[in-house]
């Protein structure tokens, strides 16, 4: 009877497992495949990337109580900061001179109004994902990337991720001599995409990603 | 009745292995102060509503302002500060545009209104102050006043270089300053179980005390997270390793661009949380 009951039990997780797998691997055969040296690349472009803030780039109509980080005529390196934005360096660039607001931050809510570039929309994008849509989150960029099994503080590679779900995420760009690591990120603080060094005590708490589809 | 020497030898010889347990890190073998937490300070911080944001003009207000964020979206406030000569605080005030100035015992004294975001302060001699915008990277000069000094020419203080060597030494190339002559630095971290990860130089003072923090594994079981430790040591012009700092929390709600500050033989800690900056001090003296 019990052995009866287990083999019901097994049969009935493999059946709940199996289309959970294929989904899986259908959405890992779907993701494109990318190098890690063209993923530091489009982070570096997107930290360099240069614009000059219009007048009409300060203002975000479908927003009442925004304020723009920028002044007009102010020459910026780094696409802007905005939650909820995916826009790599052309998209800016048109939707800047559209009119649209140059960046903008959560507490304005997602706008419809406004072009940048998050945290989560700055790792896909560096991962060769496809901007349309902000299909990836910090919540659920485990779908497309695994927990590294290396030693995290020596042996991670340029173009993984470190993530705390919810919360942020930073694209490592390699380790320095004094044992401090480089990183790339769409920062709200600062207010756009920079890249910069920094110390792992910042990253208490956040988990190393590697994304599933590199082309190594 | 027996005598209780076999106890108080027991006793003895206890006591003489916890004083040895205490004091020694970490490779010399000699007496290393272990330096608890002195004091700390607090600062209230007002965590902003969607409509608050709005009105963030308030260059006059005693509390700091943090925003908590959203999903994607970490909170955002103070994140960096440092010490004048008097002991008082420089903290920065993003969201309002401002270098908030506090005294030695956490008293509000007012604010630079410096009309862009900074995320880090760097005090340097002569009385100058080095803000650092967060949306352009530029470096602004400011007297210990709060005076815009546009023309005055100014450079972040170099640290000295430093390298890990392995998993438990590193070196640090102390430059020479005042009296101190300068010169490698040997480093070792020798606890069982723990690895050193980076060793990175906070100050040298005019006595050629170097202050250096490390990163360390945090040791125990594996998480799903990084885990880490964080030492912070002052080693004498001689290369002998003086104190240590060993309960340093990481727990940060706000990741500080200037995360410690040294100034005269005191470690600062900057440490925002959603309802206070807290300022934890060391004093190595």
């Amino acid at each position: 009877m019990r052995s009866c009951r287990y083999r019901l039990l097994v049969a009935c997780v493999c059946l709940a497992l199996a289309p959970l797998n294929h989904t899986q691997t259908g959405v890992i055969a779907r993701l494109p495949l990318t190098r890690r040296a063209d993923m530091v690349a489009t982070a570096r472009k997107l930290a360099a990337h240069t614009w000059i803030v219009g007048e009409a780039n300060l203002r975000a109509s479908c927003a009442r109580n925004y304020r723009s980080d920028w002044k007009p005529g102010q020459r910026v390196t780094g696409i802007p900061y905005s939650w909820g934005g995916i826009d790599g360096p052309e998209a800016f660039d048109q939707k800047l001179k559209k009119g649209l607001a140059a960046g903008a931050h959560s507490r304005y809510g997602v706008l419809s109004c406004t072009t940048g570039i998050d945290c989560s929309g700055f790792v896909s994008l560096c991962w060769g994902l496809s901007p349309s849509g902000h299909a990836y989150s910090t919540s659920n960029l485990r779908a497309i990337a695994g927990k590294p099994k290396d030693n995290w503080f020596t042996d991670l590679k340029e173009g993984d991720a470190l993530s705390k779900p919810g919360s942020h995420v930073v694209l490592f760009t390699g380790y320095n001599p004094d044992g401090t690591i480089n990183v790339c990120e769409a920062s709200g603080s600062a207010a756009r995409v920079i890249c910069h060094m920094t110390t792992w005590s910042r990253y208490k708490g956040y988990m190393p990603l590697r994304y599933k589809n590199i082309d190594e | 009745m027996r005598r209780p020497s076999g106890v108080i030898f027991l006793f003895l010889v206890t006591a003489l292995m916890a004083g040895n347990a205490g004091g020694g890190p970490r490779g010399s073998g000699s007496e290393v102060r272990t330096i608890a937490l002195t004091r700390v300070i607090r600062i209230p911080v007002s965590a902003l509503s969607v409509q608050e944001s709005a009105e963030l003009q308030d260059g006059d207000s005693a509390n700091l302002a943090a925003w908590p964020g959203a999903a994607d979206e970490p909170p955002e406030g103070p994140n960096g500060f440092d010490v004048l000569d008097d002991g008082s605080f420089l903290i920065s005030d993003p969201l309002r545009s401002r270098i908030a100035v506090f005294d030695s015992q956490g008293k509000f004294r007012g604010a630079w209104k410096i009309a862009f975001a900074a995320d880090s302060i760097t005090v340097i001699p002569k009385g100058l102050v080095l803000v650092h915008e967060a949306s352009t990277g530029q470096l602004h000069v400011f007297d210990s006043q709060g005076q815009p000094h546009p023309n005055e020419g100014a450079a972040l203080p170099e640290p000295a270089p430093a390298r890990v060597l392995d998993s438990k030494s590193g070196t640090v190339s102390r430059l020479a300053t005042g009296d101190a002559h300068g010169g490698p630095l040997d480093v070792r971290f020798d606890i069982p179980g723990l690895t050193l990860l980076s060793l990175q130089t906070l100050a040298t003072d005019h006595e050629g005390n170097t202050y250096i923090a490390l990163e360390t594994t945090a040791g125990g079981e594996a998480t799903d997270a990084i885990n880490l430790k964080k030492y912070v040591r002052r080693y004498a012009a001689s290369g002998k390793l003086v104190c240590e700092i060993t309960d340093i929390p990481l727990d940060y709600y706000i990741a500080p661009v200037d995360e410690l500050r040294v100034h005269k033989g005191i470690v600062y800690q900057l440490m925002t949380t959603s309802s206070e900056v807290r300022i934890n001090v060391w004093d190595t003296n």
